[in-house]
Protein backbone atom coordinates (compact mmCIF):
# COMPACT_ATOMS: atom_id res chain seq x y z
CA UNK A 1 0.00 0.00 0.00
CA UNK A 2 1.67 3.47 -0.78
CA UNK A 3 2.18 5.86 1.63
CA UNK A 4 0.18 8.79 0.01
CA UNK A 5 -3.21 5.81 0.01
CA UNK A 6 -2.56 5.33 3.82
CA UNK A 7 -2.37 8.56 4.53
CA UNK A 8 -5.85 9.38 2.69
CA UNK A 9 -7.45 6.13 4.76
CA UNK A 10 -5.88 6.91 8.24
CA UNK A 11 -7.57 10.87 7.42
CA UNK A 12 -11.01 9.39 6.25
CA UNK A 13 -10.72 7.65 9.22
CA UNK A 14 -10.40 10.24 11.75
CA UNK A 15 -13.28 12.42 9.63
CA UNK A 16 -15.17 9.28 9.77
CA UNK A 17 -14.84 7.86 13.32
CA UNK A 18 -17.78 9.02 15.64
CA UNK A 19 -16.17 9.98 19.07
CA UNK A 20 -15.99 6.69 21.58
CA UNK A 21 -19.54 5.89 23.09
CA UNK A 22 -19.25 5.07 26.59
CA UNK A 23 -21.97 1.86 25.43
CA UNK A 24 -19.57 -1.09 24.61
CA UNK A 25 -20.33 -3.29 21.68
CA UNK A 26 -18.47 -6.18 23.15
CA UNK A 27 -17.96 -6.87 26.20
CA UNK A 28 -16.11 -9.69 28.01
CA UNK A 29 -15.45 -10.79 31.40
CA UNK A 30 -13.05 -13.62 32.39
CA UNK A 31 -13.91 -15.62 29.37
CA UNK A 32 -12.60 -18.98 29.14
CA UNK A 33 -12.96 -21.80 26.33
CA UNK A 34 -11.06 -24.95 25.84
CA UNK A 35 -10.17 -27.45 23.15
CA UNK A 36 -10.26 -30.61 24.94
CA UNK A 37 -8.21 -29.83 28.14
CA UNK A 38 -6.20 -27.38 26.58
CA UNK A 39 -7.17 -22.72 27.32
CA UNK A 40 -7.19 -21.39 23.84
CA UNK A 41 -8.98 -18.48 25.29
CA UNK A 42 -7.68 -18.21 28.99
CA UNK A 43 -9.54 -15.58 31.13
CA UNK A 44 -9.86 -13.05 28.30
CA UNK A 45 -11.45 -9.20 29.89
CA UNK A 46 -12.04 -6.87 27.49
CA UNK A 47 -14.36 -3.71 26.09
CA UNK A 48 -14.60 -2.95 22.39
CA UNK A 49 -16.33 0.69 22.89
CA UNK A 50 -19.23 1.36 20.21
CA UNK A 51 -18.08 3.19 17.20
CA UNK A 52 -14.88 2.03 16.85
CA UNK A 53 -13.10 0.11 14.73
CA UNK A 54 -11.27 -2.37 16.94
CA UNK A 55 -8.15 -4.63 15.84
CA UNK A 56 -7.87 -8.00 17.87
CA UNK A 57 -4.25 -8.69 16.91
CA UNK A 58 -2.36 -11.79 18.10
CA UNK A 59 0.00 -14.77 16.61
CA UNK A 60 -1.25 -17.84 14.87
CA UNK A 61 -3.17 -20.12 17.68
CA UNK A 62 -3.28 -17.27 20.28
CA UNK A 63 -7.18 -17.77 20.44
CA UNK A 64 -8.82 -15.12 17.76
CA UNK A 65 -10.95 -16.89 16.10
CA UNK A 66 -11.90 -19.13 19.26
CA UNK A 67 -12.94 -16.17 20.58
CA UNK A 68 -15.12 -14.73 17.63
CA UNK A 69 -16.61 -18.38 17.09
CA UNK A 70 -17.81 -17.83 21.12
CA UNK A 71 -19.29 -14.03 20.71
CA UNK A 72 -21.12 -15.37 17.99
CA UNK A 73 -22.00 -18.48 19.51
CA UNK A 74 -20.86 -20.89 17.09
CA UNK A 75 -18.74 -22.37 20.59
CA UNK A 76 -20.49 -22.37 24.09
CA UNK A 77 -17.42 -20.64 26.61
CA UNK A 78 -16.16 -22.76 29.48
CA UNK A 79 -15.87 -20.23 31.95
CA UNK A 80 -16.72 -16.61 32.04
CA UNK A 81 -19.28 -14.69 30.40
CA UNK A 82 -19.55 -12.80 27.11
CA UNK A 83 -22.15 -9.77 25.89
CA UNK A 84 -22.45 -8.38 21.92
CA UNK A 85 -24.37 -5.07 22.20
CA UNK A 86 -25.80 -5.64 25.19
CA UNK A 87 -27.10 -9.45 24.16
CA UNK A 88 -25.84 -12.68 26.30
CA UNK A 89 -23.62 -14.54 23.44
CA UNK A 90 -24.63 -17.80 25.03
CA UNK A 91 -28.69 -17.98 25.88
CA UNK A 92 -29.57 -14.67 23.12
CA UNK A 93 -27.52 -15.71 20.54
CA UNK A 94 -30.17 -14.99 18.29
CA UNK A 95 -29.50 -11.75 18.98
CA UNK A 96 -26.62 -11.22 18.58
CA UNK A 97 -26.31 -12.45 15.51
CA UNK A 98 -29.71 -10.58 14.11
CA UNK A 99 -27.25 -7.43 14.59
CA UNK A 100 -24.16 -8.78 13.80
CA UNK A 101 -22.32 -9.29 10.34
CA UNK A 102 -20.05 -11.49 10.60
CA UNK A 103 -17.00 -12.52 7.51
CA UNK A 104 -15.38 -15.98 8.56
CA UNK A 105 -11.59 -16.56 8.51
CA UNK A 106 -12.25 -19.18 5.73
CA UNK A 107 -14.50 -17.03 3.74
CA UNK A 108 -16.57 -19.70 2.42
CA UNK A 109 -19.29 -19.26 -0.06
CA UNK A 110 -21.73 -21.29 -1.22
CA UNK A 111 -19.34 -21.73 -4.65
CA UNK A 112 -22.63 -23.57 -6.84
CA UNK A 113 -25.10 -20.31 -5.99
CA UNK A 114 -24.63 -17.11 -8.15
CA UNK A 115 -24.65 -13.84 -6.37
CA UNK A 116 -28.11 -13.60 -6.60
CA UNK A 117 -28.76 -16.90 -5.47
CA UNK A 118 -27.17 -16.33 -2.93
CA UNK A 119 -28.26 -12.86 -1.75
CA UNK A 120 -31.74 -14.73 -1.90
CA UNK A 121 -30.53 -17.18 0.71
CA UNK A 122 -28.94 -14.36 2.78
CA UNK A 123 -32.10 -13.25 2.64
CA UNK A 124 -34.00 -15.61 3.68
CA UNK A 125 -32.17 -15.62 6.73
CA UNK A 126 -32.13 -12.38 7.89
CA UNK A 127 -35.19 -10.62 8.83
CA UNK A 128 -33.40 -7.09 7.98
CA UNK A 129 -32.11 -7.52 4.90
CA UNK A 130 -31.41 -4.35 2.59
CA UNK A 131 -31.16 -5.62 -0.72
CA UNK A 132 -30.07 -2.53 -1.90
CA UNK A 133 -27.48 -1.97 0.62
CA UNK A 134 -26.15 -5.38 -0.54
CA UNK A 135 -26.39 -4.12 -4.47
CA UNK A 136 -24.94 -0.92 -3.76
CA UNK A 137 -21.47 -2.15 -2.31
CA UNK A 138 -21.43 -5.08 -5.65
CA UNK A 139 -21.26 -2.22 -7.43
CA UNK A 140 -19.19 0.03 -5.45
CA UNK A 141 -16.59 -3.09 -5.51
CA UNK A 142 -17.15 -3.75 -9.29
CA UNK A 143 -18.34 -6.95 -8.72
CA UNK A 144 -20.13 -8.89 -11.96
CA UNK A 145 -23.79 -9.00 -10.20
CA UNK A 146 -25.10 -12.57 -11.65
CA UNK A 147 -21.74 -14.43 -11.90
CA UNK A 148 -21.24 -17.93 -10.13
CA UNK A 149 -19.60 -17.70 -6.50
CA UNK A 150 -16.93 -20.42 -7.49
CA UNK A 151 -15.64 -18.45 -10.92
CA UNK A 152 -15.17 -14.78 -8.49
CA UNK A 153 -10.98 -14.47 -7.11
CA UNK A 154 -10.18 -14.85 -3.71
CA UNK A 155 -10.60 -10.50 -3.44
CA UNK A 156 -13.89 -10.45 -5.00
CA UNK A 157 -15.24 -13.38 -2.45
CA UNK A 158 -13.95 -10.79 0.57
CA UNK A 159 -15.67 -8.21 -0.98
CA UNK A 160 -19.30 -9.71 -1.70
CA UNK A 161 -18.91 -11.79 1.95
CA UNK A 162 -18.51 -8.24 3.43
CA UNK A 163 -21.43 -6.97 1.07
CA UNK A 164 -23.58 -9.84 2.44
CA UNK A 165 -22.34 -9.12 5.97
CA UNK A 166 -23.47 -5.48 5.42
CA UNK A 167 -26.79 -6.76 3.91
CA UNK A 168 -28.68 -7.39 6.96
CA UNK A 169 -28.04 -4.19 8.49
CA UNK A 170 -25.73 -4.72 11.57
CA UNK A 171 -24.67 -2.48 14.25
CA UNK A 172 -21.30 -4.54 14.58
CA UNK A 173 -18.90 -5.89 12.02
CA UNK A 174 -17.09 -8.91 12.96
CA UNK A 175 -14.28 -9.66 10.42
CA UNK A 176 -11.90 -13.07 11.26
CA UNK A 177 -8.94 -12.06 9.33
CA UNK A 178 -10.85 -10.64 6.50
CA UNK A 179 -7.97 -10.00 4.01
CA UNK A 180 -5.82 -12.69 4.56
CA UNK A 181 -4.26 -14.15 1.63
CA UNK A 182 -5.89 -10.83 -0.82
CA UNK A 183 -3.32 -9.15 -2.92
CA UNK A 184 -2.09 -5.16 -1.56
CA UNK A 185 -4.79 -3.79 -4.13
CA UNK A 186 -7.41 -6.36 -2.92
CA UNK A 187 -6.40 -5.86 0.60
CA UNK A 188 -6.22 -1.72 -0.16
CA UNK A 189 -9.97 -1.94 -1.80
CA UNK A 190 -11.64 -3.86 0.74
CA UNK A 191 -10.33 -1.08 3.96
CA UNK A 192 -10.70 2.04 2.32
CA UNK A 193 -14.36 0.91 1.92
CA UNK A 194 -14.67 -0.79 5.30
CA UNK A 195 -13.08 2.70 6.65
CA UNK A 196 -14.95 5.67 4.23
CA UNK A 197 -18.20 3.58 4.02
CA UNK A 198 -18.79 1.36 6.52
CA UNK A 199 -17.18 3.11 9.50
CA UNK A 200 -18.53 6.32 8.41
CA UNK A 201 -22.21 5.07 8.85
CA UNK A 202 -21.12 4.92 12.78
CA UNK A 203 -20.87 0.84 13.25
CA UNK A 204 -18.73 -0.96 15.08
CA UNK A 205 -15.61 -2.86 13.41
CA UNK A 206 -14.23 -5.38 15.28
CA UNK A 207 -11.83 -7.14 13.22
CA UNK A 208 -9.06 -9.77 13.75
CA UNK A 209 -5.70 -9.48 11.85
CA UNK A 210 -2.11 -10.81 12.06
CA UNK A 211 -0.84 -7.85 9.66
CA UNK A 212 0.11 -5.17 11.97
CA UNK A 213 0.28 -2.25 8.97
CA UNK A 214 -3.22 -2.70 7.93
CA UNK A 215 -4.15 -2.87 11.92
CA UNK A 216 -2.32 0.39 12.15
CA UNK A 217 -3.77 2.59 9.06
CA UNK A 218 -7.45 1.19 9.97
CA UNK A 219 -8.28 0.49 14.09
CA UNK A 220 -8.24 3.32 16.39
CA UNK A 221 -8.07 0.52 19.23
CA UNK A 222 -6.44 -2.39 19.82
CA UNK A 223 -5.94 -5.75 21.77
CA UNK A 224 -2.68 -8.25 21.69
CA UNK A 225 -3.65 -11.87 22.90
CA UNK A 226 -1.29 -14.36 23.62
CA UNK A 227 -1.89 -18.10 24.24
CA UNK A 228 -5.40 -17.11 24.44
CA UNK A 229 -4.69 -14.47 27.49
CA UNK A 230 -4.91 -10.65 27.35
CA UNK A 231 -1.40 -8.79 26.39
CA UNK A 232 -2.76 -5.52 26.05
CA UNK A 233 -6.50 -3.27 24.92
CA UNK A 234 -6.13 0.34 24.88
CA UNK A 235 -6.80 3.12 22.13
CA UNK A 236 -3.73 3.16 19.14
CA UNK A 237 -3.23 6.86 19.57
CA UNK A 238 -2.64 6.64 23.49
CA UNK A 239 -0.52 3.91 22.74
CA UNK A 240 1.50 5.59 20.79
CA UNK A 241 1.56 9.17 22.89
CA UNK A 242 2.28 7.26 26.10
CA UNK A 243 4.76 4.50 24.43
CA UNK A 244 8.52 6.32 22.21
CA UNK A 245 11.46 4.45 21.15
CA UNK A 246 14.42 6.59 22.02
CA UNK A 247 18.06 5.97 19.47
CA UNK A 248 21.19 6.59 21.14
CA UNK A 249 24.21 6.77 18.93
CA UNK A 250 27.39 6.99 21.47
CA UNK A 251 30.74 7.78 20.28
CA UNK A 252 32.35 4.35 22.28
CA UNK A 253 31.41 1.47 23.49
CA UNK A 254 28.96 1.38 26.66
CA UNK A 255 30.58 -0.82 29.51
CA UNK A 256 27.76 -2.91 31.14
CA UNK A 257 27.66 -1.25 33.47
CA UNK A 258 26.27 1.59 32.22
CA UNK A 259 23.80 -0.81 30.28
CA UNK A 260 22.30 -1.74 33.00
CA UNK A 261 21.92 1.52 34.69
CA UNK A 262 19.73 2.44 30.98
CA UNK A 263 17.64 -0.02 31.75
CA UNK A 264 16.74 0.23 35.28
CA UNK A 265 15.82 3.41 34.67
CA UNK A 266 11.93 3.69 35.53
CA UNK A 267 11.22 4.77 31.98
CA UNK A 268 12.83 2.30 29.68
CA UNK A 269 10.65 -0.64 28.93
CA UNK A 270 13.09 -2.73 27.40
CA UNK A 271 16.39 -2.20 25.76
CA UNK A 272 18.32 -3.77 22.69
CA UNK A 273 22.08 -2.91 22.39
CA UNK A 274 23.98 -3.06 18.82
CA UNK A 275 27.84 -1.88 18.98
CA UNK A 276 27.73 1.60 19.88
CA UNK A 277 23.91 2.51 19.42
CA UNK A 278 21.41 1.29 22.46
CA UNK A 279 17.29 1.26 21.36
CA UNK A 280 15.35 2.20 24.06
CA UNK A 281 11.62 1.48 24.24
CA UNK A 282 10.31 4.14 26.58
CA UNK A 283 6.86 4.66 28.44
CA UNK A 284 5.97 7.64 30.51
CA UNK A 285 8.03 11.07 30.82
CA UNK A 286 10.42 10.55 27.57
CA UNK A 287 11.73 14.12 28.23
CA UNK A 288 12.92 13.40 31.62
CA UNK A 289 14.64 10.32 30.41
CA UNK A 290 16.24 12.07 27.58
CA UNK A 291 17.27 14.54 29.90
CA UNK A 292 19.01 11.94 32.57
CA UNK A 293 20.61 10.28 29.43
CA UNK A 294 22.12 13.46 28.43
CA UNK A 295 23.35 14.50 31.71
CA UNK A 296 25.69 10.77 32.21
CA UNK A 297 29.49 10.60 31.52
CA UNK A 298 29.00 9.04 28.34
CA UNK A 299 29.71 11.24 24.60
CA UNK A 300 26.31 10.80 22.89
CA UNK A 301 26.87 11.49 19.26
CA UNK A 302 22.90 11.10 18.40
CA UNK A 303 19.40 11.03 20.04
CA UNK A 304 16.54 10.56 18.23
CA UNK A 305 12.62 9.92 20.09
CA UNK A 306 10.34 8.40 17.61
CA UNK A 307 6.82 7.27 17.47
CA UNK A 308 6.38 3.59 18.15
CA UNK A 309 4.54 1.36 15.38
CA UNK A 310 2.12 -0.87 15.92
CA UNK A 311 4.94 -3.90 14.80
CA UNK A 312 7.32 -2.55 17.73
CA UNK A 313 4.85 -2.33 19.79
CA UNK A 314 3.61 -5.61 19.10
CA UNK A 315 6.67 -7.20 19.08
CA UNK A 316 7.65 -5.58 22.49
CA UNK A 317 4.75 -7.07 24.05
CA UNK A 318 5.11 -10.23 22.72
CA UNK A 319 8.95 -10.37 23.69
CA UNK A 320 7.98 -9.01 26.96
CA UNK A 321 5.37 -12.20 27.67
CA UNK A 322 8.52 -14.20 26.92
CA UNK A 323 10.67 -12.68 28.98
CA UNK A 324 8.02 -12.91 31.81
CA UNK A 325 8.05 -16.98 31.46
CA UNK B 1 -32.65 -21.64 2.28
CA UNK B 2 -34.84 -24.25 0.04
CA UNK B 3 -33.83 -23.25 -3.18
CA UNK B 4 -29.67 -23.64 -1.63
CA UNK B 5 -30.75 -27.09 -0.38
CA UNK B 6 -32.46 -27.77 -3.58
CA UNK B 7 -29.61 -26.19 -6.30
CA UNK B 8 -27.38 -28.37 -3.79
CA UNK B 9 -28.85 -31.63 -4.15
CA UNK B 10 -29.97 -31.50 -7.31
CA UNK B 11 -27.65 -33.94 -9.38
CA UNK B 12 -27.68 -36.77 -6.54
CA UNK B 13 -31.14 -36.20 -6.85
CA UNK B 14 -31.63 -36.74 -10.69
CA UNK B 15 -28.75 -39.11 -10.67
CA UNK B 16 -30.49 -41.20 -8.01
CA UNK B 17 -33.83 -40.62 -9.40
CA UNK B 18 -32.61 -41.73 -13.19
CA UNK B 19 -31.00 -45.17 -12.05
CA UNK B 20 -34.45 -46.08 -9.51
CA UNK B 21 -36.79 -45.30 -13.06
CA UNK B 22 -34.08 -47.69 -14.39
CA UNK B 23 -34.47 -50.15 -11.75
CA UNK B 24 -38.14 -49.84 -11.46
CA UNK B 25 -38.83 -50.24 -14.82
CA UNK B 26 -36.44 -53.41 -14.87
CA UNK B 27 -37.94 -54.87 -11.87
CA UNK B 28 -41.58 -54.07 -13.72
CA UNK B 29 -40.49 -55.28 -17.18
CA UNK B 30 -38.83 -58.25 -16.61
CA UNK B 31 -41.27 -60.79 -15.33
CA UNK B 32 -42.32 -62.83 -18.43
CA UNK B 33 -38.12 -62.77 -19.54
CA UNK B 34 -36.80 -63.79 -16.50
CA UNK B 35 -39.81 -66.30 -14.84
CA UNK B 36 -39.08 -69.33 -16.72
CA UNK B 37 -35.08 -69.42 -15.42
CA UNK B 38 -35.51 -68.17 -12.56
CA UNK B 39 -38.95 -70.99 -11.63
CA UNK B 40 -36.74 -73.71 -12.22
CA UNK B 41 -34.40 -73.16 -9.24
CA UNK B 42 -33.31 -76.93 -9.10
CA UNK B 43 -30.32 -76.05 -11.72
CA UNK B 44 -29.58 -73.39 -9.81
CA UNK B 45 -26.81 -73.53 -7.13
CA UNK B 46 -28.48 -72.17 -3.79
CA UNK B 47 -29.82 -72.74 -0.56
CA UNK B 48 -32.81 -74.69 -0.01
CA UNK B 49 -34.71 -71.73 1.65
CA UNK B 50 -33.41 -69.48 -0.97
CA UNK B 51 -34.55 -71.77 -3.64
CA UNK B 52 -38.18 -71.51 -1.81
CA UNK B 53 -38.09 -67.48 -1.44
CA UNK B 54 -36.99 -67.73 -5.39
CA UNK B 55 -40.30 -69.70 -6.30
CA UNK B 56 -42.42 -67.92 -4.10
CA UNK B 57 -41.18 -65.03 -5.79
CA UNK B 58 -41.90 -65.55 -9.08
CA UNK B 59 -44.78 -67.58 -8.25
CA UNK B 60 -46.91 -64.07 -9.32
CA UNK B 61 -46.11 -60.71 -11.24
CA UNK B 62 -47.11 -58.91 -7.76
CA UNK B 63 -44.42 -61.10 -5.82
CA UNK B 64 -41.77 -60.71 -8.20
CA UNK B 65 -42.39 -56.76 -8.84
CA UNK B 66 -42.54 -56.38 -4.42
CA UNK B 67 -39.22 -58.96 -4.02
CA UNK B 68 -37.87 -56.84 -6.79
CA UNK B 69 -38.54 -53.23 -6.17
CA UNK B 70 -39.42 -52.85 -2.73
CA UNK B 71 -37.67 -55.77 -1.21
CA UNK B 72 -34.27 -55.32 -2.77
CA UNK B 73 -33.93 -52.60 -5.90
CA UNK B 74 -36.32 -49.89 -4.29
CA UNK B 75 -34.73 -50.21 -0.95
CA UNK B 76 -30.98 -50.40 -1.84
CA UNK B 77 -30.86 -46.90 -4.09
CA UNK B 78 -33.28 -44.91 -2.19
CA UNK B 79 -30.68 -45.94 0.90
CA UNK B 80 -27.91 -45.07 -1.08
CA UNK B 81 -29.47 -41.82 -2.29
CA UNK B 82 -30.54 -41.27 1.69
CA UNK B 83 -27.17 -41.34 3.09
CA UNK B 84 -25.99 -39.55 0.11
CA UNK B 85 -28.05 -36.75 0.66
CA UNK B 86 -27.70 -36.98 4.44
CA UNK B 87 -23.90 -37.16 4.97
CA UNK B 88 -23.48 -33.93 3.36
CA UNK B 89 -25.96 -31.86 5.26
CA UNK B 90 -23.99 -30.89 8.10
CA UNK B 91 -20.34 -32.57 7.34
CA UNK B 92 -20.03 -31.10 3.64
CA UNK B 93 -21.29 -27.56 5.28
CA UNK B 94 -17.99 -28.27 7.99
CA UNK B 95 -15.84 -29.48 5.57
CA UNK B 96 -16.25 -26.53 3.11
CA UNK B 97 -16.29 -24.07 5.48
CA UNK B 98 -19.71 -22.89 4.76
CA UNK B 99 -21.35 -23.94 7.87
CA UNK B 100 -20.15 -20.39 9.31
CA UNK B 101 -22.04 -18.41 6.81
CA UNK B 102 -24.99 -20.24 7.77
CA UNK B 103 -24.75 -20.48 11.17
CA UNK B 104 -23.80 -16.95 11.20
CA UNK B 105 -26.90 -15.63 10.35
CA UNK B 106 -29.70 -15.17 12.61
CA UNK B 107 -31.77 -19.05 12.52
CA UNK B 108 -31.57 -21.59 15.20
CA UNK B 109 -29.81 -24.60 14.41
CA UNK B 110 -32.86 -26.10 15.13
CA UNK B 111 -34.36 -24.50 11.92
CA UNK B 112 -31.46 -25.20 9.91
CA UNK B 113 -30.99 -28.63 10.33
CA UNK B 114 -34.67 -29.41 9.97
CA UNK B 115 -34.85 -27.46 7.04
CA UNK B 116 -32.25 -29.66 5.46
CA UNK B 117 -33.66 -32.55 6.76
CA UNK B 118 -37.03 -31.53 5.67
CA UNK B 119 -35.70 -30.69 1.96
CA UNK B 120 -34.05 -34.21 1.24
CA UNK B 121 -36.88 -35.79 2.89
CA UNK B 122 -38.88 -34.66 0.46
CA UNK B 123 -36.41 -35.21 -2.46
CA UNK B 124 -36.58 -38.85 -1.47
CA UNK B 125 -40.65 -38.68 -1.13
CA UNK B 126 -40.48 -37.64 -4.45
CA UNK B 127 -38.10 -40.07 -5.78
CA UNK B 128 -40.02 -42.86 -4.25
CA UNK B 129 -43.43 -41.74 -6.03
CA UNK B 130 -41.85 -41.30 -9.23
CA UNK B 131 -40.87 -44.93 -9.01
CA UNK B 132 -44.18 -46.29 -7.64
CA UNK B 133 -46.09 -44.12 -10.71
CA UNK B 134 -43.04 -45.79 -13.38
CA UNK B 135 -44.05 -49.21 -11.58
CA UNK B 136 -47.66 -49.07 -11.83
CA UNK B 137 -48.14 -47.55 -15.21
CA UNK B 138 -45.36 -50.07 -16.73
CA UNK B 139 -47.29 -52.95 -14.98
CA UNK B 140 -50.40 -51.58 -16.29
CA UNK B 141 -48.54 -51.80 -20.12
CA UNK B 142 -47.15 -55.16 -19.73
CA UNK B 143 -51.06 -56.41 -18.59
CA UNK B 144 -50.44 -57.47 -14.86
CA UNK B 145 -52.47 -54.22 -13.44
CA UNK B 146 -51.55 -53.68 -9.73
CA UNK B 147 -53.65 -52.56 -6.38
CA UNK B 148 -53.11 -48.98 -6.10
CA UNK B 149 -53.39 -49.49 -2.71
CA UNK B 150 -50.86 -51.93 -1.69
CA UNK B 151 -48.47 -49.75 -4.27
CA UNK B 152 -49.31 -46.65 -1.83
CA UNK B 153 -48.69 -47.99 1.24
CA UNK B 154 -45.73 -49.77 0.36
CA UNK B 155 -44.23 -46.74 -1.41
CA UNK B 156 -44.80 -44.73 2.27
CA UNK B 157 -43.51 -47.78 4.02
CA UNK B 158 -40.13 -47.69 1.60
CA UNK B 159 -40.36 -44.27 1.88
CA UNK B 160 -40.38 -44.43 5.54
CA UNK B 161 -37.76 -46.49 6.04
CA UNK B 162 -35.22 -44.75 4.00
CA UNK B 163 -35.81 -41.82 6.63
CA UNK B 164 -34.40 -43.71 9.40
CA UNK B 165 -30.97 -43.97 6.81
CA UNK B 166 -31.44 -40.34 6.15
CA UNK B 167 -31.80 -39.54 9.77
CA UNK B 168 -28.30 -41.65 10.64
CA UNK B 169 -27.11 -40.13 7.87
CA UNK B 170 -27.37 -37.04 9.43
CA UNK B 171 -26.20 -37.62 13.12
CA UNK B 172 -23.15 -39.01 11.51
CA UNK B 173 -23.03 -35.50 9.62
CA UNK B 174 -23.41 -34.00 12.82
CA UNK B 175 -20.40 -35.90 14.60
CA UNK B 176 -17.92 -35.90 11.96
CA UNK B 177 -16.18 -33.21 9.89
CA UNK B 178 -15.92 -34.97 6.43
CA UNK B 179 -18.45 -36.24 4.37
CA UNK B 180 -16.55 -39.90 3.49
CA UNK B 181 -17.36 -41.16 7.40
CA UNK B 182 -20.89 -40.27 7.67
CA UNK B 183 -21.39 -42.13 4.33
CA UNK B 184 -19.53 -45.34 5.56
CA UNK B 185 -21.05 -45.24 9.19
CA UNK B 186 -24.38 -44.85 7.84
CA UNK B 187 -23.97 -47.63 4.91
CA UNK B 188 -22.65 -49.75 7.28
CA UNK B 189 -25.03 -49.56 10.18
CA UNK B 190 -27.83 -50.25 7.24
CA UNK B 191 -26.56 -52.96 6.08
CA UNK B 192 -26.23 -54.22 9.81
CA UNK B 193 -29.85 -53.47 10.13
CA UNK B 194 -31.12 -55.32 7.02
CA UNK B 195 -28.50 -58.56 7.30
CA UNK B 196 -31.06 -60.70 9.50
CA UNK B 197 -33.51 -60.51 7.22
CA UNK B 198 -31.40 -62.81 4.75
CA UNK B 199 -31.65 -65.50 7.53
CA UNK B 200 -34.58 -67.75 8.15
CA UNK B 201 -36.38 -66.97 11.26
CA UNK B 202 -34.55 -63.71 12.06
CA UNK B 203 -36.82 -61.28 9.63
CA UNK B 204 -38.23 -60.10 13.01
CA UNK B 205 -35.07 -58.18 13.37
CA UNK B 206 -34.48 -56.97 10.32
CA UNK B 207 -35.73 -53.48 9.60
CA UNK B 208 -36.19 -54.28 6.00
CA UNK B 209 -39.13 -56.60 6.72
CA UNK B 210 -40.83 -53.91 7.99
CA UNK B 211 -40.13 -51.37 5.02
CA UNK B 212 -40.97 -54.04 2.55
CA UNK B 213 -44.39 -55.56 4.15
CA UNK B 214 -45.42 -58.39 1.56
CA UNK B 215 -48.83 -58.63 2.94
CA UNK B 216 -49.43 -54.61 2.55
CA UNK B 217 -48.38 -55.22 -0.83
CA UNK B 218 -50.60 -57.47 -1.59
CA UNK B 219 -53.54 -55.88 0.63
CA UNK B 220 -53.87 -58.40 2.85
CA UNK B 221 -53.55 -56.36 6.01
CA UNK B 222 -53.00 -52.69 7.09
CA UNK B 223 -49.27 -52.45 8.42
CA UNK B 224 -49.85 -50.58 11.37
CA UNK B 225 -47.08 -52.51 13.44
CA UNK B 226 -44.49 -51.74 10.34
CA UNK B 227 -45.60 -48.39 10.08
CA UNK B 228 -45.07 -47.64 13.74
CA UNK B 229 -41.85 -49.02 13.81
CA UNK B 230 -40.34 -47.32 10.49
CA UNK B 231 -41.85 -44.20 12.27
CA UNK B 232 -39.49 -44.73 15.62
CA UNK B 233 -36.79 -45.95 13.40
CA UNK B 234 -37.00 -42.65 11.21
CA UNK B 235 -37.71 -40.74 13.99
CA UNK B 236 -34.94 -41.81 16.52
CA UNK B 237 -31.77 -40.70 14.72
CA UNK B 238 -33.11 -37.61 13.65
CA UNK B 239 -34.03 -36.84 17.17
CA UNK B 240 -30.44 -37.70 18.05
CA UNK B 241 -28.59 -35.38 16.04
CA UNK B 242 -31.00 -32.55 16.69
CA UNK B 243 -29.74 -32.81 20.08
CA UNK B 244 -26.35 -33.24 19.20
CA UNK B 245 -26.44 -30.72 16.32
CA UNK B 246 -27.72 -28.02 19.12
CA UNK B 247 -24.83 -28.69 21.79
CA UNK B 248 -21.60 -28.96 18.70
CA UNK B 249 -19.10 -26.69 18.94
CA UNK B 250 -17.70 -25.18 15.16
Amino acid sequence: MSEEKGISMATAKKESLPAHGQAAAIEIHGLVVKYGSKRAVDGLTFRVPAGTIFGFLGPNGSGKTTTIKTLLGFRPPDGGSAQVLGYDVVSQSLQVRARVGYVSETNSLYDFLTIPQLCAFCRSLSPEWNQQVVDRYIGLFGLPPREKVGRLSKGMKSQLALSLALGGNPDLLILDEPTAGLDPLARHEFLNTLISEVAAEGKTIFFSSHMLSEVEVVADWVAIIRKGKLVLCDELDHLKQTQKVVKLTYAELLPVSEIEMLRSLPEVKSLAQEGRSVRLVAQGNVDTLTQTIQTRPYELRDIETVDLNLEDLFLEYMKERTDDR
Amino acid sequence: MIVKELIEARWKAIICGLLALVLVEASAATYDLLRPVLSNTSSLQMPQFLQQQVQQLTSSYSLYVWGNWFAKNGTEILAVLAAVLGAGLIAGEVSKGTIFLLLGKPISRERALLTKYALSALILFAVTVLSSVALIITAAIAGYPQQLGGIMISTVLLWLGVLFVLGLALLFSVLFKDVLRPLLCTLVITILAIIPGFFPNWGAWSLLGYWSSQAAYLGQSFPTKELIICLVAAALPLFLALILFRRQAY
